[in-house]
Order: structure tokens, then C-alpha cells, then sequence
């Protein structure tokens, strides 16, 4: 294989349109960029030497671009752009209900919210109330709770993490693309360092669970920031100001409710209730996705299959941490199953909505 | 054109195409050379540059010449990309001249 090839066989990660447009422009520049003029040497280049890391590196990085709708790119791929971008709002959204939780459960548990009932003894509590984002038994990543001790700098970790969920959502809903990136990288840091420390230095087993929740639900969101960008229309504000406080409502206090009544462990684990939430919203979003009268759906029909995936993902890698527990094994598969089936419903629509592949890109033919 | 935020690459790509059209690799040699050799840019930077600079009218293919059997395309500004080009080279040499007074190097240089 030439390198000629080789750097063709890299290009393949691009987009078809955007290759049939500059494919041949850029290997003639790529291998202008190599050849020397001298037959000889150029016969042992194009023979032995293979595209560098940053050249590979940079085709990289305009595919992703290009893939989530950067400019130009053809309706379907401005299609699953903006799904990306809803995905990733929803995953921050669930972040930052936990974080509020959290916050309201800690209160809770300090006696600050005298009208409720009086929280139990503190040592049946310190160990959870220690982390803001395990205050709800479903929002603990694992199937098993992550135990964290109240000593050391944990729960203010933990804190200082709940409230960099906020403040990413919001720095991304107001248009500060580059800062939310910088603070939610440095967000997912915490659960990493923490779920390595427990790996490595307190030699506890290593679940599953949570190692799915860092990847699928803090790591996959913060590279798909990258969905974010200068052409990507700006985000509907007023919707996702408003989907803070209805989603606390509606899914937050609720949760909160079960726990503080002393119900808590009668929920779903926490994949599991993500599958039940994914296929809740396929089921309300699926009657306008399938009368074909209400235009624009089909993103959000995109929206809630990559959402299905996600959590099917989440659900399959933890039930490895239910090979002793049939019962829990079977409620896993049904969640997933329950789940997949409420996805169809939306399926057709989505296809539909990146079917069209009309490309608006301007292509660079040559003028004279 | 109204002012838009040009990053580092895209004015010197621009830069590159003032003084005449140039192919793919001549613009990578122009911005490396203009640079001091500080901006090397990979092929598919490169492209995302022209793609983004094209949509936005700032450039145009100009024509395709054959070299050594393969297809060399040239690319010029358009009108509006050199307005855009002037207007982000005054705001530049308007910074610079902001910073080297502010670092006192104008008394400096004028001494020397």
C-alpha cells in the first residue's frame, strides 16, 4: 500500500460529501507536503512512510466537526449535530438534578428542613450524605453504592462537582461554548481519580457499574461538547432555563420523597432507571413522531434513540455486576428490554429526519 | 463585510492568498514562512480552513492546473475577503502597537 493510499484510507473518516468535494485537493497537497522532486527518494516515500499522528490527528478532528453539522454539512448530519447537542443538554440536565438533590438531601440530613420528617441516625447516613450526588439511591452510579468515607476531602470534592454541573449547563446555555468545556473537564476528574483510587490504592472490587456511569455519562458528554460550536445554532434558552426547574419537580422531588419517606431502596438501580426515563420520554414523544402532522420532530426522535443507546450501553455493562443475582439480572434485561421496544416507536421518525442527504455545502468548484 | 472573530489560522491563510492565488501546499509553505516556521499547518486543519473561509465568501477556487499527474487547485480571495483581511491587519497592528507601548519598546526601538 502507498501513501497515497494510506492517507486516502484515512480520509475515509470524512464524510462522503465533504471527501467528494476536497478528497482530491487535499491528497495532491498532502503528497505535495512529502515529495522532494527527486524519483528516487520519492519512490522510497511513497513505498515506506505512512501519515504522521497530527496529520491523522487533524483529519480527525474535521470529521468530528463535520459530523455534527459544521457549516455546509448536508441536513442529515445538521440532524444528528443537533441531537448530539440535545443528548448532551439532557445528560447535563441529570447531572445537575442530581447535584440539586443532593444539595436538598444534605439539607435534609443537617435537620435544615425542619418540616420535614426527622432524617435517621447519623451513622446510618454519613456514609452517603458524605457525596451530594449518591443522595438518591437511583442516582447512584453503581448497582452497588459507592461507599465514601466522610473524612478527608471527598465531600468537598463532591460538592465543588455538583456545582460544576450547574455552572456548565448554564455556561452552555448562554453561548460560553469554551468555558463549559474547560469547567466540565475538569468536573469529570474527581469520579476518575476516585474510582482509580479505589482500584488501585484501596484495592476494593471493581464494579462495573460505576465505571460505565464515568465513560457513558461524564466522559462520552465531554467530548461531544465539541458539538458546540461556532456554526451550531444557538441553544433555546428559555426551554432548558425552564427544564431545570420542571425536571427537579417532576423527577427530582419525587425520588427525594421516596428517600426521605424511607422507601428508597424500592427504585430502580440507577441504570435501570435510566432505561425506565428514556422509555417514558419515547412513549410521550412518539404520538407526534408518528402522525407525520408536527414538523421538526425528527431530531428529537434522533434525540431519544441516542439517549436509548446510551442507556442500554449503561444497562448491559452493569448487569456484569448482577452475575450473582438472577433476580436483578432478569429486572435488567426486562428494563432493557421495556426500553428498546419504546425506542421503535420513535425510530422511523428519526430515520426519516437524516434520510434526506441533500447537501447545502459549497463545493469549490473552480471559477474562472 | 461587519468584523467578524478570525482565528490565528484563518488570518494567516488569508494572508497567505493576498499578494495571489495559491494551491493547497503553497499556502502551508506561505503560513509556515510568514509564521517564522511557528504555524505548520496539517493538511486537515488546512482544509477546514478553506472549507469555513468558502462558505463564509471570504474565498474562492480560482483554477486547477495538472502537476505531476495530479490535480492542483488554486484558491484566491474574494473581494470580501479582503476587506476582512484589512480590517483584521488594522485591528492587529492597532493591538500591537497598543502592547509595544504599554511594554515601553516604541522608546526602545526608537533609541537604538
Amino acid at each position: 500500500m502507498s501513501l497515497e493510499q494510506r492517507y486516502r484510507r484515512v480520509l475515509r473518516l470524512l464524510p462522503r460529501y465533504y471527501r467528494d468535494a476536497w478528497e482530491e485537493d487535499m491528497v495532491a497537497t498532502f503528497l505535495d507536503s512529502w515529495l522532494t522532486g527527486d524519483p528516487e527518494e520519492d519512490d522510497a516515500i511513497l513505498e515506506l512512510c505512512k501519515p504522521t499522528v497530527e496529520e491523522v490527528a487533524s483529519v480527525v478532528a474535521l470529521a468530528g466537526r463535520l459530523y455534527v453539522g459544521g457549516a455546509g454539512a448536508p441536513r442529515r448530519y445538521l440532524a444528528w449535530g443537533q441531537a448530539v447537542r440535545n443528548v448532551v443538554l439532557v445528560v447535563l440536565l441529570v447531572h445537575v438534578i442530581r447535584a440539586i438533590a443532593g444539595f436538598v438531601f444534605i439539607a435534609w440530613l443537617h435537620h435544615k428542613l425542619g418540616w420535614l420528617p426527622a432524617p435517621p441516625e447519623p451513622n446510618a447516613t454519613s456514609v452517603i450524605a458524605s457525596r451530594p450526588a449518591a443522595a438518591v439511591p437511583s442516582t447512584v452510579p453503581p448497582p452497588h453504592a459507592v461507599t465514601v468515607t466522610s473524612d478527608g476531602i471527598w465531600p468537598a470534592v463532591w460538592y465543588t462537582v455538583g456545582y460544576a454541573w450547574i455552572v456548565v449547563y448554564l455556561t452552555l446555555i448562554f453561548g460560553y461554548y469554551r468555558t463549559a468545556r474547560a469547567i466540565a473537564m475538569l468536573a469529570i476528574v474527581p469520579d476518575f481519580v476516585y474510582l482509580m483510587a479505589q482500584r488501585f490504592i484501596d484495592h476494593q472490587s471493581s464494579h462495573v457499574g460505576p465505571w460505565a456511569f464515568w465513560v457513558l455519562l461524564d466522559l462520552v458528554p465531554v467530548l461531544a461538547l465539541a458539538a458546540f460550536h461556532r456554526d451550531a445554532p444557538p441553544v433555546a434558552r428559555r426551554l432548558w432555563l425552564l427544564a431545570m426547574p420542571v425536571s427537579f419537580l417532576l423527577l427530582g422531588m419525587p425520588l427525594l420523597a421516596v428517600q426521605i419517606s424511607g422507601h428508597g431502596s424500592s427504585l430502580p438501580d440507577w441504570p435501570g432507571m435510566c432505561c425506565i426515563l428514556v422509555a417514558l420520554g419515547c412513549l410521550v414523544h412518539a404520538p407526534r413522531a408518528r402522525s407525520g402532522r408536527v414538523t421538526g420532530t425528527g431530531v428529537w426522535s434522533l434525540t431519544m434513540i441516542l439517549l436509548a443507546g446510551l442507556a442500554a450501553v449503561q444497562r448491559i455493562a452493569s448487569l456484569a455486576d448482577y452475575v450473582n443475582d438472577p433476580h436483578m439480572a432478569r429486572l435488567g434485561v426486562a428494563e432493557l428490554f421495556v426500553m428498546l421496544v419504546a425506542a421503535a416507536f420513535v425510530v422511523e421518525d428519526g430515520v426519516r429526519a437524516q434520510a434526506s442527504a441533500t447537501s447545502t455545502s459549497t463545493s469549490p468548484r473552480t471559477s474562472s | 463585510m461587519a468584523f467578524i472573530t478570525m482565528t490565528g489560522q484563518a488570518f494567516f491563510v488569508l494572508t497567505a492568498l493576498a499578494d495571489g492565488p495559491r494551491h493547497g501546499y503553497g499556502i502551508v509553505r506561505e503560513v509556515a514562512d510568514l509564521s517564522q516556521g511557528r504555524v505548520k499547518l496539517k493538511i486537515g486543519s488546512l482544509y477546514g480552513v478553506l472549507d469555513r473561509l468558502t462558505i463564509d465568501g471570504l474565498i474562492e477556487p480560482d483554477r486547477e492546473e495538472s502537476h505531476e499527474g495530479r490535480l492542483r487547485r488554486y484558491y484566491r480571495l474574494t473581494r470580501e475577503g479582503r476587506l476582512a483581511l484589512a480590517e483584521e491587519a488594522d485591528l492587529r497592528s492597532a493591538t500591537a502597537r497598543v502592547a509595544r507601548s504599554r511594554l515601553g519598546l516604541i522608546g526602545l526601538e526608537a533609541a537604538r
